[in-house]
């Protein structure tokens, strides 16, 4: 239980595009970092205790861009803290944020994550993710050749592409519910104005006329690669009430971590035979709402920001973090529940599938849920939002992060 | 432990990384003046601290330094180290001639930078003597273009 009760007063975004290549890395963060602060009322620089920082391990191929960032990240002479963790390195930084404040260690916390994925490879970024895994193939003798033939289906998109399919034949979704959640966060996305992707026209017979990548994911359902920074700010339930006309109360955390994803004999994905399963996010979800106090999530929750690269991804995020039933999220989103002015909204921002920034994209989910609370979202929902969710996902599917707020504190005898 | 006669499984692959950098508006301004011969550094709009390299940003009063500032060619030279070894070189590593290098203070600016020193040798540096700035042959608006720093005068 947290000594002491954290809030978020704060959170920044950059300009998210495919090549922000007018800024250097260092430059990209202080945009996020300098938009965070200018919304933090009274709150100046100097005023930060500690400042937590993370992005994709070497994906740039810089390593320690911390260090070249200090300054940029207002943190020089401050305590600095690099975490990483794949694709929930955002929700990481973000709950470690938490951790500093809740400690009573710190009072006001910056945690800052981004990527600049123009600079770097991302495949090889991945295919060094996946290295220790792969590396034990030809350890039983694997031909190399076939090894690397096959790397292909094995990365992010192979991964998802049997998700998908998992998914569909539990379900009984069509290629064309994949392409109307497609088509609801690119829409989201338009009316945001930190995204990459805007398609404010877009139609779902627009995204089932793109050809296939992996089937049954084509090319318009798949998240683009972006350039962009994000930074929230921390602080006490008794400085936030000070500062912030709402202050958001970052009720619940949780991180689990899954069963690794052990490559399957043709890289095929995961050793889990059933990669929609999805434990650690059922877990998970189970832990931040029992710390938030929260009992049916799908009633008690206003507005929900789940990691979802693959539209596929996000209808299975959402039923296993307890927002929809089982194999119910398909029909939901046909009848608009998920809508911008549906019963519970869900990646109104435009989701990580319209804005993919690696390392920042686990950190803008609990970010843009907190804007809702706020009433400070690039895409404001028109219902007033009391209790949201943000979750991360990442590693080779195992990695799971979840962050619970509220604009009430966290009653004292729960 | 491996026993001595036992057969290792050796693979070989060869992974292919391409990496590009952004240097941003302000380093490019930086190196568009190498190629004009010129230092061209960014000063902190609070404490005038003024930056060579460049940077957009002061760490200390978190405030826009964006006023660039042209500098001379000439500098001091706070500090320095000779190597005998080449560090890029994995087998040839003993180089022939001693490498010097050193954190060159340019006049005007408030931080230094790591370059080498040239048309010297190393019994003759000492912290404190006057350096001046050696171009290269062809200038292309990169780092190399600054060949090094060779003494002044008496130093």
């Amino acid at each position: 239980m947290a000594k002491v009760q954290p809030a978020i007063i704060s959170c920044g975004f950059c300009e998210h595009a495919s090549k922000r290549s007018d800024v250097n890395m260092a430059e990209l963060v202080n945009e996020a970092v300098e938009d965070c602060l200018k919304k933090a009322g009274s709150i100046e620089w100097k005023d930060i205790d500690c400042v937590i920082n993370g992005n994709m391990p070497a994906f740039e191929g810089a390593n320690m861009p911390e260090l070249w960032m200090t300054d940029h990240m207002a943190a020089k002479n401050k305590p600095l803290l690099r975490v990483t963790t794949g694709g929930t390195t955002g929700g990481s930084v973000c709950i470690a944020g938490y951790y500093a404040v809740a400690s009573g260690l710190y009072d006001t916390v910056l945690a800052v994550a981004f990527e600049q994925q123009s600079c770097g490879n991302t495949t090889v970024g991945l295919s060094s993710v996946a290295l220790g895994e792969i590396s034990i193939f030809p350890a039983l003798g694997y031909d190399y050749d076939r090894l690397k033939r096959n790397l292909g289906a094995g990365a992010a998109i192979g991964i998802a592409s049997y998700q998908a399919m998992n998914y569909m034949r539990r379900s009984k979704a069509t290629e064309e519910d994949l392409a109307r959640v497609v088509v609801q966060n690119r829409r989201n996305a338009a009316k945001n104005w930190w995204t990459h992707l805007k398609m404010p026209t877009i139609t779902i017979d627009d995204v089932l006329d793109t050809p296939y990548i992996s089937y049954p994911l084509r090319f318009g359902m798949v998240c683009p690669a972006s350039d962009g920074a994000c930074a929230m700010l921390f602080t006490t339930e008794e400085k936030a009430k000070q500062i912030a006309d709402i202050p958001v109360y970052v009720n619940g955390v949780a991180s689990y971590s899954n069963e690794t994803a052990i490559v399957g004999i043709d890289c095929a994905g995961a050793g889990q035979v059933d990669p929609c399963e999805q434990l650690g996010a059922v877990k998970s979800a189970e832990i931040a709402y029992g710390q938030a106090g929260i009992s049916f999530p799908n009633k008690e929750i206003d507005y929900a920001e789940v990691y979802s690269p693959f539209p596929n991804q996000e209808l299975m995020w959402v039923e296993r973090v307890g927002l929809f039933e089982e194999n119910k999220a398909p029909e939901a989103y046909r009848n608009g529940v998920s809508a911008f002015n549906g019963e519970l909204p869900i990646n109104c921002s435009g989701g990580v599938n319209s804005t993919n920034a690696i390392g920042a994209s686990a950190m803008e989910r609990p970010a843009e849920a907190a804007l809702q609370i706020m009433g400070k979202a690039g895409n404001q929902v028109p219902k007033t939002v009391h209790t949201a969710l943000g979750h991360g996902w990442g590693g080779a599917i195992n990695f799971i992060t979840h962050v619970v707020m509220s604009d009430e504190p966290q009653r004292k005898w729960r | 432990m491996l026993e001595e006669d036992q057969e290792i499984f050796i693979t070989k692959g060869m992974v292919r990384a391409d990496f590009d950098f952004w240097v941003g508006l302000v380093m490019d301004k930086f190196y568009d003046g190498l190629q004009e011969k010129k230092f061209i550094g960014t000063k902190c709009s609070k404490c005038g601290k003024v930056f060579l390299p460049p940077r957009n940003r002061c760490g200390d009063c978190f405030v826009k330094a964006e006023e660039f500032v042209d500098l001379p060619e000439t500098g001091i030279l706070k500090n320095f180290t000779v190597t005998t070894y080449k560090i890029t070189e994995r087998k040839i590593r003993k180089v022939k001639k001693d490498i010097m290098v050193g954190l060159v203070q340019v006049d005007g600016a408030d931080t230094a930078m790591l370059v080498p020193i040239v048309n010297t040798n190393p019994d003759n540096l000492k912290e404190g003597m006057k350096v001046s700035v050696v171009w290269a042959k062809k200038l292309k608006g990169d780092p190399q273009d600054i060949a090094g720093f060779e003494p002044v005068g008496d130093g």
